[in-house]
C-alpha cells in the first residue's frame, strides 16, 4: 500500500472539565490511504467530530489533545508553528460541515469567500480570483453569477455545493466532511453525496466521511471505522462491516437501522 | 433553581459581589449601633475632615457623614430593591403574557413597550419628577417602577417564545391546563435567570437613577439618602473648600453597591449562558498546557 | 426600503407619545394646570406673553381634545413656547444652542466609546481567560455599574480640582470671543475634554461587555470554525468573520443605549458646567422652568428618534440581509 494520505497514531483527546476531564478520544489509531474514502460511524458524542477537528488543529480550549500523531504528507500536523499551520489548512486538507444553513458567513459575499481562500494561498488578487471561483463554481453545477449574492439568498444545497466548490479551490489531499448532509432532505443529501464521488474520481482526493447513518456510510465507503465512547472497536472493509460485523456494538447499530436491501451500490451517475 | 444557588456557591464573582452586598445591608441594618450620632443632627462644627471623633468627617451644616452614610444606605437600598422588585415584576408579566398569548395582546404589549424603549428614561423621570416637585424617595420608586419595564419585558418575552414552544408546554396545553397555570407554573420556572438578570439590573438601574434625581436637586433634600448627600455637597461647594470627604463618600457608597450588583449580574449570566460559561475551565486547561500535559 | 418606511412611521408616533406626555402632565397634577406650567412666570410675563404661551400649551377654552390638538400643532410647528427664566428667548432657541454642545460632546464620546469598546470587548473574547481578558472584563463590569454623577464627580475631583490638567466648567474659555481661530477651537477642545473623556469612561464598560458576549456566542458558528479552517490568518479571522458579525447585535444594542448616552451626559454637562442641554435642563428644573422642561423632552426625544434612525440605515448598510427587503 502506498504512503497514507492521513495517518492517526494513538490519538487521545480530553475536554477539560473543573477538576476532571471528559475523554473524548482514546487512543485512536486510523491511515487513510490515496483516493480512499473513510468512514467513522457512531453515535453522537462518541469523538468522530472530535476527531476530525483536530487534524486541522481547530480545537480552541477547554479541547485539549492529550498525545498523539497526525500526520500528513510527511509531517506531524501538531508540530507546525502558527504559520507552517496556517498554510497547511485547506491546502492540504479541507473540511465541509455539519449545518450546511452556517457555514457561510452570512455577511460577506460567495465572491469575498473565495477570495479570501484563493488570495490567502494563492496571492491571487480580485479578478483572478473571481475567474477561478466562477470556474470552481461551474464543478458543482452554479451558475457564475452567483457570486455576487450572499448566502442568505441560497438554498441549503446549493450553500453546500458552494463549500464544496471553496473545498476544491486548493486541491487538497483529503476531503474532510463532518456530517455534511444533516440539515438537508434526502434527495438533495444524495445528490451532494453524487457530486463528491464524482469529484473526487475527478481529482483523486481522499475523503474522511463522518456520520452517524451507517446505512449511508456503507454505500459511500471503502473502509469503516466504528467508534463507542472515544475508542475505534472496529475498523473493516464496508462490505465486512455490512456483512460480518463483529464488534457487538457494530451489530447494535445496524439493528438500529432500518435494514437495507440487496447488495451495496456505488453511488454512480451524477454529472460533474 | 436550586442549581442555579449550587453554581452561584462556586463562582468568584458571585461571592465577592454577594459579600460587598451583604456589607451595605449589614451597616444599613446595624447603624443604630455602629454610630452614636443621629443622621440628621448637628454633631460639630461644619466640614471638619474625618477624625477619630467623626470617622468620615462631618458636612457643611456639621452633620456627621458616616452615620448619614449608612443610614442613607438605608434608603438607597430600599428604594433599589423596592423599584427593582416592581419594574421585574411588571416587566416579567407583560413579557410572559405577552409572548405566551400571542395575537392582539401582544401586539398591544409589544407596541408599548418598543415606545417607550425610544423616549429616553432619564429625561422622562426628570420631566415627571419636575412637576411632582420636590419628590420623597418612595415616590422616585414610585415613578421608576411604573416607567422603567420596557427592557424586562422586551427580554422576557423573546425567551418566552422559545420557551412556549417546548414540548413540556405543549403537553400541558393538551392536558388542557388554564393559561395561567402554564404561565405560571410551566413557563416562568424555566426564565428563572433571566428574571434574576432582569432584577438584580433594575436594582443597579434604580439605585443610580435615584442617586442621579436627587443631585439635580429633584428629590426631598431633608432626606437622608446617598443622592441628597452628592446633592448637598455639591450645593455647599463641597470640592471648592477642600472638603473631598464630604463628596466623595456616597460616591464611593454608590461605586461599591453598584460593583457588588454587577458581580453578581455578571455571575448569574455566566452560570445561564453555557458559552459563556467556561472561565474557570480554562484557567485549568491553561495550566495543563503550561505544564505540558497537551495542546492543542 | 419598506423597513424604513416602518420605522419612520413609528418615530413619529414614539414622538408624539412624548408629546402627549408633555400635554398630559399639567393637566393631571392636583391644581390648575396653568397656575402649575406659568408659577415661576410671577409678574415677569406680561398678560399678552402669559396668553400667547397659554395658547402655545393647548390651554384654549374647548373640549381636551381640541386643546390636545392644538398643542400637538404647536409642537409640529416648532413653536415650543417662549422660556420663563430666560425670557423672552424663545425655548427653540435655547435648546438649538445647547444642542450644538451636547452633539459635540455626546457624538464624539459615544464614537470613541463605542469603537474603543467594541475593539476590547472583541480581542477580550478572542483571548477568552487571557489575562488581558480578566482586566477588560473587570474593568467593564466595573464602569458601567457606577453611576455617571459619581464617575463625573470623582474625575472633576482628582482631574480639575487635585491635578488641575483641566478647566473645571464651561465649554470654552469665558474671555474668548467665539470665532473660528485657533486659539478658540483649540480652547474648546481644552474644555471640551475632560467631559468627553468622562462620558467615555461612564459608556465604554457597557460597550466591551456587549460586545465581548456577542463574540463569544459567535466563536462556536460553523462559519467561525470554516474561515479557521481555510487557513486565514488570525486578523483575518477576527475582524472580516467574528467582530465585524459580532458588530451587528452590538449595534443594534447602541439603538437602546442611546438613552443612556443621553442620560449620562446629562449628568456630566451639570458636574462639569457644560452649556449643554444637560445643563439647560437643570437649571429648567431649578427654575421651574416648565416650557424649557417640556421642550427638554421633546428635544431628547427627537435625539434619540434620529440616533435610532442612523443606527437603522448604518444596519442596513452593514447587513446584506436587510438589503434586498
Amino acid at each position: 500500500m502506498s504512503e497514507p494520505v492521513l495517518s492517526i497514531r494513538d490519538l487521545s483527546i480530553d475536554y477539560v472539565g473543573l477538576d476532571s476531564d471528559m475523554h473524548a478520544v482514546k487512543a485512536v489509531s486510523f491511515d487513510i490511504g490515496p483516493g480512499e474514502v473513510f468512514g467513522l460511524a457512531g453515535e453522537s458524542g462518541c469523538g468522530k467530530s472530535t476527531i476530525a477537528f483536530a487534524i486541522s488543529r481547530l480545537h480552541r480550549p477547554p479541547a485539549l489533545i492529550r498525545s498523539g500523531e497526525i500526520v500528513v504528507g510527511g509531517r506531524n500536523v501538531l508540530d507546525l508553528d502558527a504559520d507552517e499551520l496556517r498554510r497547511f489548512r485547506w491546502r492540504d486538507v479541507a473540511m465541509v460541515f455539519q449545518s450546511a444553513m452556517n457555514s457561510l458567513n452570512p455577511v460577506l459575499s460567495i465572491e469575498t469567500q473565495f477570495y479570501d481562500v484563493l488570495h490567502t494561498h494563492a496571492g491571487m488578487n480580485r479578478a483572478e480570483a473571481r475567474a477561478r471561483a466562477a470556474e470552481l463554481l461551474r464543478l458543482v453545477d452554479i451558475p457564475a453569477e452567483r457570486l455576487a449574492s450572499y448566502p442568505h439568498q441560497c438554498s441549503g444545497g446549493m450553500r453546500q455545493r458552494i463549500v464544496i466548490a471553496i473545498c476544491l479551490a486548493l486541491n487538497p489531499k483529503l476531503l474532510i466532511m463532518d456530517e455534511p448532509t444533516t440539515a438537508l432532505d434526502v434527495v438533495v443529501q444524495r445528490e451532494i453525496l453524487q457530486r463528491i464521488d464524482a469529484l473526487r474520481r475527478q481529482f483523486g482526493f481522499s475523503v474522511l466521511f463522518i456520520t452517524h447513518d451507517l446505512g449511508l456510510m456503507a454505500q459511500m465507503c471503502d473502509r469503516i471505522g466504528v467508534m463507542l465512547e472515544g475508542e475505534l472497536v472496529e475498523v473493516n472493509d464496508a462490505q465486512s462491516i455490512y456483512r460480518r460485523p463483529r464488534h457487538p456494538y457494530t451489530r447494535k447499530l445496524w439493528a438500529s437501522m432500518p435494514r437495507l436491501r440487496g447488495e451495496r451500490v456505488r453511488l454512480e451517475g451524477g454529472d460533474a | 433553581m436550586r442549581d442555579l444557588v449550587r453554581q452561584l456557591r462556586h463562582n468568584r464573582k458571585a461571592l465577592i459581589g454577594l459579600l460587598i452586598l451583604l456589607l451595605i445591608i449589614g451597616a444599613a441594618l446595624a447603624a443604630p449601633w455602629l454610630t452614636q450620632y443621629a443622621p440628621t443632627a448637628r454633631v460639630g462644627r461644619p466640614h471638619q475632615p474625618p477624625s477619630a471623633e467623626h470617622w468620615l468627617g462631618t458636612t457643611r451644616l456639621g452633620q456627621d457623614v458616616f452615620a448619614r452614610l449608612i443610614y442613607g444606605a438605608r434608603t438607597s437600598l430600599a428604594v433599589g430593591f423596592g423599584a427593582g422588585v416592581m419594574i421585574t415584576v411588571l416587566g416579567t408579566v407583560l413579557g410572559i403574557v405577552a409572548g405566551y398569548r400571542r395575537g392582539l395582546v401582544d401586539e398591544i404589549i409589544n407596541f408599548a413597550t418598543n415606545i417607550v424603549l425610544v423616549v429616553p428614561n432619564l429625561p422622562l423621570l426628570l420631566v415627571l419628577a419636575a412637576f411632582i416637585g420636590q419628590a420623597s424617595p418612595w415616590v422616585i420608586a414610585l415613578i421608576l417602577g411604573l416607567t422603567s419595564w420596557a427592557w424586562g419585558a422586551r427580554v422576557t418575552r423573546s425567551e418566552t417564545l422559545s420557551v412556549a414552544q417546548k414540548d413540556f408546554v405543549k403537553s400541558a396545553e393538551m392536558l388542557g391546563e388554564p393559561a395561567w397555570r402554564i404561565m405560571a407554573l410551566e413557563i416562568f420556572p424555566n426564565l428563572i435567570s433571566i428574571v434574576g438578570i432582569n432584577l438584580i439590573g433594575s436594582v443597579i438601574f434604580a439605585v443610580i437613577t435615584e442617586a442621579t434625581l436627587e443631585f439635580l436637586g429633584l428629590g426631598d433634600p431633608n432626606a437622608v439618602s446617598w443622592g441628597i448627600m452628592l446633592y448637598n455637597a455639591q450645593n455647599s461647594s463641597a470640592l471648592t473648600v477642600g472638603a473631598w470627604w464630604d463628596l466623595l463618600s456616597p460616591c464611593v457608597a454608590l461605586a461599591l453597591l453598584g460593583l457588588g450588583l454587577a458581580l453578581l449580574n455578571f455571575a448569574i449570566d455566566e452560570i445561564s449562558n453555557p458559552r459563556l460559561r467556561t472561565g474557570s475551565r480554562i484557567q485549568r486547561w491553561t495550566r495543563l498546557v503550561r505544564a505540558g500535559e497537551g495542546r492543542l | 426600503m419598506r423597513f424604513l418606511l416602518g420605522r419612520l412611521a413609528f418615530y413619529v408616533v414614539a414622538f408624539v407619545a412624548a408629546a402627549t406626555v408633555n400635554f398630559f402632565l399639567p393637566r393631571i397634577m392636583p391644581g390648575d394646570p396653568i397656575q402649575i406650567m406659568f408659577a415661576s412666570a410671577g409678574s415677569q410675563l406680561s398678560m399678552e406673553n402669559l396668553n400667547a404661551l397659554k395658547l402655545t400649551f393647548g390651554f384654549i377654552d374647548a373640549p381636551m381634545w381640541e386643546q390636545y390638538l392644538k398643542y400637538l400643532q404647536s409642537v409640529f410647528t416648532g413653536d415650543l413656547g417662549v422660556s420663563i427664566k430666560y425670557f423672552p428667548l424663545p425655548v427653540t432657541e435655547l435648546l438649538a444652542r445647547a444642542l450644538v454642545w451636547t452633539v459635540g460632546l455626546v457624538g464624539s464620546a459615544t464614537l470613541v466609546s463605542f469603537t474603543l469598546g467594541s475593539l476590547l470587548g472583541a480581542l477580550a473574547a478572542w483571548r477568552r481567560g487571557s489575562l488581558f481578558d480578566t482586566v477588560v472584563s473587570m474593568l467593564s463590569i466595573f464602569f458601567s455599574s457606577v453611576p455617571a454623577v459619581v464617575i463625573s464627580l470623582v474625575a472633576l475631583f482628582v482631574f480639575g480640582h487635585s491635578l488641575n490638567w483641566f478647566p473645571g466648567g464651561y465649554s470654552a474659555d469665558p474671555l474668548l470671543d467665539p470665532a473660528f481661530s485657533a486659539e478658540y477651537i483649540g480652547s474648546v477642545v481644552y474644555h471640551g475634554t475632560l467631559p468627553m473623556l468622562t462620558l467615555v469612561t461612564v459608556l465604554i464598560g457597557g460597550f466591551a461587555v456587549t460586545m465581548r458576549n456577542n463574540m463569544i456566542n459567535l466563536l462556536g458558528e460553523d462559519y467561525i470554525v470554516m474561515a479557521r479552517a481555510k487557513g486565514l490568518s488570525e486578523s483575518r479571522v477576527l475582524f472580516w468573520y467574528a467582530a465585524r458579525n459580532a458588530l451587528l447585535p452590538t449595534f443594534s444594542s447602541l439603538a437602546i443605549a442611546i438613552g443612556t448616552v443621553l442620560g449620562g451626559s446629562l449628568v456630566t454637562e451639570v458636574v462639569f458646567n457644560y452649556p449643554g442641554l444637560g445643563n439647560l435642563f437643570y437649571q429648567a428644573i431649578l427654575a421651574r422652568d416648565y416650557p424649557v422642561i417640556q421642550g427638554q423632552l421633546l428635544i431628547m426625544t427627537g435625539a434619540m428618534l434620529v440616533s435610532n434612525l442612523i443606527v437603522d440605515l448604518s444596519y442596513v448598510l452593514l447587513d446584506p440581509r436587510l438589503k434586498k427587503a
